[in-house]
């Protein structure tokens, strides 16, 4: 239990009302978190990029939190290429939605995601899951130390 | 599953003592658990294997994983679970002694779903299982597969 150094965690969700609500949980933990929200699947596939490349602005996430409804790719489709994925697919990536049919537990499931959760309603349910959320994989699991970025970067530097 | 069907878990620990403290811990949770407890990889995967096919010996929910086993071990267990269709969507969490970074870093890539260091106290031990057991069987619907 020595995780003390601040997460980010990344959001992809397009209701800015859940957005909202699931932000707000999590801000009320005490682990120092950063989130970031993007809207589609190709949004988050575009800041994974740009944490790749080194941008300082969108380090790479502990932790994704994943919708399966969304415009576009889809949750699904997204979390399959990010498991394709050699660089970013050791990112745990739990699925966050209102569906609760098997046939998408399953599918979620096989594609590799860490958890299925489905979305409660109002704050105070969303706060009991989010700190459930946060105290394993904040709290009790270990984490990869991320630094593919700077070693990215620190490659380009000696390749130039 | 509903609410009322007892966790099937499947845990792959070789010292003894640690099973025990593990069992202990699990039922000491609100909810029915059943275990499936083996000492080694290939005798876990045996069960898995014969869970495709015999009623007899249900899928588990989750599977909870050591690392240093005798036999082939917890890393090449991980890579050959995540490598069976069928299998491949049980959660495997990793709970062991190691906290090397190469360790923690291979299990998620073989995609273990949360890698646990084992604590030095068994009352440790049951907060962290009081953890896992909110995580994955309150929140985290999980299907019979």
């Amino acid at each position: 239990m020595d995780n003390m150094r601040a997460v980010t965690i990344l959001l992809i969700e397009d209701d800015p009302g859940d957005q909202k609500l699931i932000t707000q949980s999590l801000r009320a933990e005490k682990v120092s978190n950063h989130i970031q929200v993007v809207g589609s699947g190709e949004a988050a596939i575009e800041y994974l990029t740009a944490s790749l490349s080194g941008d300082p602005e969108k380090p790479l996430p502990d932790l994704i939190l994943l919708d399966l409804n969304l415009p576009g790719m889809g949750g699904k489709e997204f979390l399959r290429q990010l498991k394709q994925n050699p660089r970013i697919a050791d990112i745990p990536v739990v699925i966050l939605t209102t569906s609760d049919m098997d046939r998408d537990i399953l599918e979620s499931y096989r594609l590799q995601a860490s958890g299925y959760i489905k979305k409660p309603c109002g704050l105070a349910e969303f706060q009991v899951v989010m700190k459930s959320l946060n105290d394993y994989w904040f709290v009790i699991c270990k984490r990869v130390t991320h630094d593919t970025g700077c070693a990215y970067q620190a490659n380009k530097c000696i390749a130039r | 599953m509903t609410p009322e069907d007892p966790v099937v878990m499947l845990v792959i620990e070789d010292d003894l003592g640690d099973q025990k403290l593990l069992r202990s811990a699990l039922n000491n949770l609100s909810m029915p658990v059943v275990f499936s407890v083996h000492g080694t990889a290939e005798e876990a995967l045996d069960y898995l294997n014969g869970s495709k096919a015999q009623d007899a010996m249900p899928r588990p929910n989750l599977i909870l994983l050591d690392l240093n086993m005798p036999g082939m071990g917890g890393r090449e267990f991980l890579r050959r679970i995540k490598q069976d269709e069928e299998l491949c969507a049980i959660p495997v969490v990793v709970l062991t002694t190691s906290d090397s970074q190469s360790d923690i870093e291979n299990c998620y890539k073989l995609h273990a779903a949360g890698y646990i260091q084992k604590p030095g106290t068994p009352a440790e031990l049951r907060q962290i299982m009081t953890k896992v057991a909110e995580y994955w069987f309150t929140n985290s619907p999980l299907v019979r597969l």
